[in-house]
């Protein structure tokens, strides 16, 4: 019962918040919507088992991803209005016309016959591989599959992908200094033709 | 813990383990390119040490009857594929370091960075055409691609190198976001990631449930943008076109490689199951590939440009082999380690030919190259007999074997459309080598070309001996490949 009432409170919160996104006319509004939705579906997360993916969420999205929209905001300036003029010709229609294509292929896929969306219950991971669990997303659940423990025997688990991130985070900041910190070329030799 | 084989991932290891330490000495002493070049020198060997490592593991795992060995909890697996995927990642890697020289030298101190992301993107590579796992596969994927995005700007000096970067980061991060949809879609339908199981998993199902139709849909649009098949090579022109010359083959040859191998093991053994459903969409994309690639290519004024929209052609030939399934990876290894070291000796002579960090590199500044520069001339012209499939270069092999084993698929109408479009490729590819040696040169536009250091002449030489050698005489390249991928 409690999780249907949380449902209906967060539900109706993350919808109103996404259409507030794209109806405000303020950007500030905007954000601040988004903000409401994101931390909304954190609320679904938990219900779901997803300690950590909830915790992340806010962290990283509602935190800091949020905070860098406002940064940029300001920026730009609040009060800029915004050029509603269709920057694409026949956008609307062509957006129209592929979801109704999505939708319509949707439906014939779903009536026609041996054709299932998702595996019908049953027919999940541990039905086929033994060694599978159910899923499970709290933090100490993650651990022990991130650091191999959640087995008979100990493995390297996940690891090797969790190093190999880092990576991404080294390709991220040497690519920023090398973009936004800028020295100029050794030799500067503008091509008149190039540019305008 | 059994499963840490360290040996597994040694050339990524080495590759990390230098572009942090070209890191740190930047930061720390600021010494000049030419000291660098001792360490960036020292790593390299040090790579090629540890790939050669990890090959002689695979030998004797393989005179124990064994194809290879998964490591890390599954993550990766160090079989045939892998190990000489990765070792022409590593021929891409010292060649491309050698031809990009002249470009370092001019980006000032921002070659410490450039030579760190194209060894991070090598390692991501090469974790991509090693995973066993799509997670693994993902962000092997990503730390390759980020990589190469940052640097497609890192010369940026023309609005055409900011479009090229902004296109490229930009289609480059939708692809992905694409390809890990299609792992999360997969991964709600059979409840797991692993290359392996979702092959045993599609194995057993009786029904096809439609969310792994979707799933395979995304992974494989996901791939086949950062190889540049039609229809999603739109940004391919325009990237290698503006992006700096001096790294831009580094980029084309490295995302290829990956991307195919990574693209082989999605459909050849996860959706092998699956194989009626993708070989005809395959095939259709490898034929609109081939037609699209090289009807633009013929209509080109721009030598990059022309690259660009033949490598989309190369695309749809490598295509006609994975359309083969598993069966054809041996002739897909032979033709992307022969393609793309001529696509890397092309695009560094282009480098030369209109300065390292230009955008574009109009024919007209070819006219009349032989008489400029011989040895550049003669290393264009090989290359570019070898990308249009001459017989007696690589090239012709590396073709031969996908069409064979397309042919032997029931695919001949993909191989006849491909055989077509060969022969009209010859067209634009000769042109370049008309242009070079019957033209005059044109006083008014070309430039005196900036003649290759030692490093990149030795690098257009090893680009010339592999396109003839092993057009000559493939036997030591296929028997490598053979021997190793069962």
């Amino acid at each position: 019962m409690t999780e249907i009432v949380l449902f209906g409170i967060f539900g109706t919160v993350a919808i109103a918040g996404a259409l507030s996104v794209i109806l405000a006319r303020n950007p500030i509004y905007s954000a601040l919507g988004l903000m409401s939705t994101m931390f909304s579906l954190a609320v679904f997360y938990i219900m779901h088992l997803g300690h950590f993916v909830a915790a992340i969420q806010i962290i990283v999205y509602t935190g800091a991803v949020m905070t860098l929209f406002l940064f940029v905001i300001m920026l730009i300036g609040v009060d800029r209005s915004e050029d509603t003029a269709e920057q694409l010709p026949n956008q609307r229609r062509i957006v129209v016309g592929l979801g109704l294509t999505i939708a319509i292929t949707t439906v014939v896929l779903t009536v026609g016959q041996n054709f299932k969306w998702v595996t019908a219950p049953g027919s999940g991971p541990a039905n086929w591989d033994a060694n599978a669990e159910a899923t499970n997303g709290t933090i100490q659940a993650i651990g022990r599959v991130l650091f191999g423990a959640d087995g008979a025997e100990r493995t390297a688990g996940w690891a090797l992908p969790f190093e190999v991130v880092s990576l991404l985070l080294i390709v991220a900041a040497v690519g920023a200094i090398a973009l936004a910190f800028f020295r100029p070329l050794r030799k500067v030799e503008i091509n008149p033709t190039e540019t305008d | 813990m059994s499963d840490l084989i360290w040996s597994a991932i040694a050339p990524e290891i080495l590759l990390v383990i230098v572009a942090s330490l070209v890191l740190v000495v930047e930061v720390w002493k600021r010494p000049p390119l030419k000291s660098m070049a001792w360490l960036i020198g020292a790593g390299l060997v040090g790579t090629w040490a540890a790939w050669f490592l990890q090959f002689s593991r695979l030998q004797d795992l393989m005179e124990l009857g064994s194809p290879g060995t998964l490591a890390f909890n599954n993550m990766v697996v160090s079989d045939g594929t892998a190990v000489i995927a990765e070792l022409i990642l590593l021929v891409i890697l010292t060649l491309g370091v050698a031809m990009a020289w002249p470009m370092l030298d001019e980006v000032g101190r921002r070659s410490a960075e450039t030579l760190v992301l194209m060894f991070l993107a090598t390692s991501g590579f090469m974790f991509l055409v090693a995973s066993a796992n799509l997670v693994m596969a993902f962000i092997g994927l990503e730390v390759g691609s980020i990589s190469l995005y940052v640097l497609a700007a890192i010369a940026r000096k023309s609005r055409l190198a900011d479009e090229a970067a902004m296109k490229y980061f930009l289609l480059g991060s939708f692809a992905s976001a694409v390809f890990i949809y299609g792992v999360a879609l997969l991964y709600a339908g059979s409840g797991s990631v692993s290359i392996d199981a979702l092959a045993v998993f599609n194995g057993r199902i009786i029904i096809s449930p439609g969310v792994l139709y979707v799933s395979m849909a995304m992974l494989v649009v996901g791939v086949l943008f950062k190889v540049t098949a039609a229809p999603f090579h739109a940004w391919a022109p325009d990237v290698y076109q503006g992006s700096a010359a001096g790294v831009v083959g580094f980029m084309a040859a490295s995302a290829k490689v990956g991307g195919f191998v990574a693209l082989v093991r999605i459909v050849g053994i996860t959706f092998a199951r699956f194989e009626v459903d993708w070989r005809p969409a395959l095939a259709a994309i490898a034929a609109l590939s081939i037609v699209l690639g090289t009807l633009l290519a013929l209509s080109q004024t721009d030598f990059r440009r022309m690259l660009a929209y033949s490598g989309v052609a190369h695309a749809g030939f490598i295509l006609v082999g994975v359309t083969a399934g598993r069966s054809a990876t041996e002739a897909i290894l032979f033709y992307l380690a022969v393609y793309t070291v001529q696509l890397v000796a092309a695009f560094g002579i282009a480098a030369a030919v209109s300065g390292p960090t230009s955008s574009g590199s109009p024919f007209s500044s070819y006219k009349g190259l032989a008489s400029r520069s011989p040895l550049m001339a003669a290393g264009l012209a090989v290359t570019m007999l070898g990308m249009s499939g001459m017989p007696i270069t690589s090239g012709f092999i590396g073709k031969l074997g996908v069409f064979r084993s397309a042919w032997a698929q029931g695919l001949e109408w993909v191989v006849v459309v491909a055989l077509v479009a060969s022969v009209a490729a010859f067209f634009f590819y000769l042109r370049v080598i008309v242009d070079m040696y019957m033209r005059d040169v044109d006083e008014d536009t070309a430039e005196v070309p900036d003649e290759p250091r030692l490093a990149g002449r030795l690098a257009i030489a090893v680009a010339v001996v592999i396109t003839i050698l092993f057009g000559l005489y493939p036997a030591p390249l296929l028997d490598l490949i053979r021997n190793v991928v069962s």
